[in-house]
């Protein structure tokens, strides 16, 4: 893959902005260690073996949670976007749970699911998975007529415009709303593995070291848990382009 | 002669706006009629009626030749009536899916409609990788492809290029020959109408109106030194006239 130069102009300004406040010691060095320090302490993490574990915890929970919420939100989403008067029937109660910070719900998720895996997992399912019926139903409820119009007058029955027509029209705003559930499920998990209910992942990883005082750990952590989330975002970004070949042409 | 269409005091109107009112006509079997009158008269709303995608107001109509799954459309935007996500070839075979064609079949039927094209389309290719004139034959095959028994045509060289233009004329009088269809054809275009149908109904402002019916009793295939002819001359002047009184220039 090709990468342009201008991409890397943002990159390469934060990394010498950061190399620059902590070489000259513009804050204090205990509070924001150099880039080299970061990375040593990134790698010492991977050679010990600790924080193999906190990622693949951390990933198969968001793994989890993001496939929930995807098996649900989609036939849901599609259901909804069938019908306008059905889709404005649920709008406020998706818009209003869309709009309650997912940590904000944490504490009655744990009332429910107990304070282990399956209260994370929920949470974050229900996040993304709102993020998605909602994606979802905009795409059926803006697919355009003219298709419809075109494959109905092939004495096509709705059975045949949704397999034919609206589920493909749909698709693009599906993985709209697939992508943004799956940055939002990194970020979820790793703030409810911060809180309570288990000894490995990395949010847990990052407050651990916080309250250790290891703060070159901490931003080691952060600085992994980033290019994580970056990663999972570009593979998703090249599977989407593939999968939907014909929507920049 | 045969009558295959027949439209009886047809009206039609959104709340008190009153689009066409008491229309009657008859169109007989194999016959290409063009519809010509300013924009906002309701051809196109009147083309939908006929083809069941709009509901009428009052009055009757009737395809008298030709069964339903027999019927074709071929809209004025081809790029918004073909599927991107489907080959070229799932395009023109989309008809005879959905009528459960044997693929054998419809390959067969696919080989034979493209014979009547001069220019050979890469099928196996999608639609966003054709030129525009291609993209049209195209959505051409895709209504020709069931050999319809009644063809309504909306404005379908708009968008081309005059070349193009005069080479699907052209296919489309190859088809016309060999198929024997009746066609309803709206158009802007008096070059178009003059060169196509053998009737040439000229609509007045709304609420609409037939204010003449030109007959135009030339041989097909009509070339283009057609264009050049006196009948032409003498068949577009008339047209000419009627559409003058119409739009009062």
């Amino acid at each position: 893959m090709k990468i342009a130069k201008h991409v890397l102009i943002g990159p390469v300004i934060v990394l010498v902005v950061w190399l620059l406040v902590s070489e000259l010691k513009l804050i204090d060095a205990f509070f924001l260690p150099t880039p080299r320090e970061t990375i040593t302490e990134l790698v010492k993490l991977f050679v010990e073996g600790t924080i193999m574990k906190d990622m693949l915890f951390t990933l198969q929970r968001m793994g989890i949670a993001f496939f929930i919420a995807g098996v649900m939100g989609i036939p849901l989403g599609l259901l909804l976007g069938s019908s306008r008067k059905l889709y404005e029937s649920f709008e406020f109660v998706i818009d209003f749970f869309r709009s309650i910070p997912a940590t904000a719900m944490f504490p009655l998720f744990t009332l429910v699911f107990g304070i282990e895996d399956r209260s994370k997992i929920a949470v974050t399912a229900f996040a993304a998975g709102l993020i998605i019926i909602f994606n979802t139903a905009y795409g059926v409820m803006h697919t355009k007529k003219s298709r419809t119009l075109a494959v109905r007058l092939m004495g096509a029955t709705r059975l045949h415009i949704f397999r034919f027509v609206s589920f493909w029209e749909t698709l693009p705003q599906i993985f709209v709303g697939l992508r943004t559930a799956l940055s939002l499920s990194l970020v979820i998990i790793i703030v409810t593995e911060m809180f309570i209910g288990t000894y490995v992942g990395l949010g847990r990883r990052i407050i651990d070291f916080q309250y250790i005082y290891n703060i070159k750990g901490m931003y080691a952590v952060i600085l992994l848990t980033g290019i994580l989330g970056y990663l999972i975002n570009v593979i998703f970004i090249m599977v989407e382009k593939r999968l939907l070949h014909w929507t920049e042409k | 002669m045969t009558i295959a269409i027949a439209v009886k005091n047809l009206s039609k109107h959104f709340g008190k706006e009153v689009l066409f009112q008491n229309l009657s006509f008859q169109i007989k079997k194999g016959e290409i009629v063009a519809f010509i009158g300013p924009n906002g008269c309701g051809k196109t709303t009147l083309l939908n009626i006929l083809s069941g995608l709009t509901e009428k107001s009052e009055g009757a109509w009737e395809i008298k030749e030709g069964k339903p799954e027999r019927l074709s459309y071929i809209f004025q935007n081809y790029r918004d009536s073909l599927l991107p996500w489907r080959t070229n070839y799932k395009n023109m075979a989309l008809p005879l899916e959905l009528q459960n064609v044997q693929e054998k079949q419809i390959e067969k039927q696919i080989n034979e409609i493209q014979g009547i094209f001069e220019e050979k389309i890469a099928l196996q290719n999608y639609p966003y990788q054709l030129s525009g004139g291609q993209q049209q034959i195209v959505a051409f095959a895709r209504a020709l492809v069931n050999k319809p028994q009644v063809l309504f045509i909306d404005e379908p060289f708009s968008a081309l290029d005059y070349k193009n233009n005069l080479l699907l004329r052209k296919h489309l009088q190859q088809y016309y020959t060999h198929y024997k269809p009746t066609i309803l054809i709206i158009t802007h275009n008096i070059e178009e109408a003059v060169h196509l149908a053998n009737k040439i109904v000229i609509f007045s402002e709304k609420p609409a109106r037939i204010v003449d019916i030109v007959e135009n009793r030339q041989a097909y295939p009509r070339t283009v030194a057609f264009l050049r002819s006196r009948k032409y001359t003498k068949v577009r002047e008339q047209v000419l006239s009627a559409f003058q009184k119409v739009a009062g220039i």
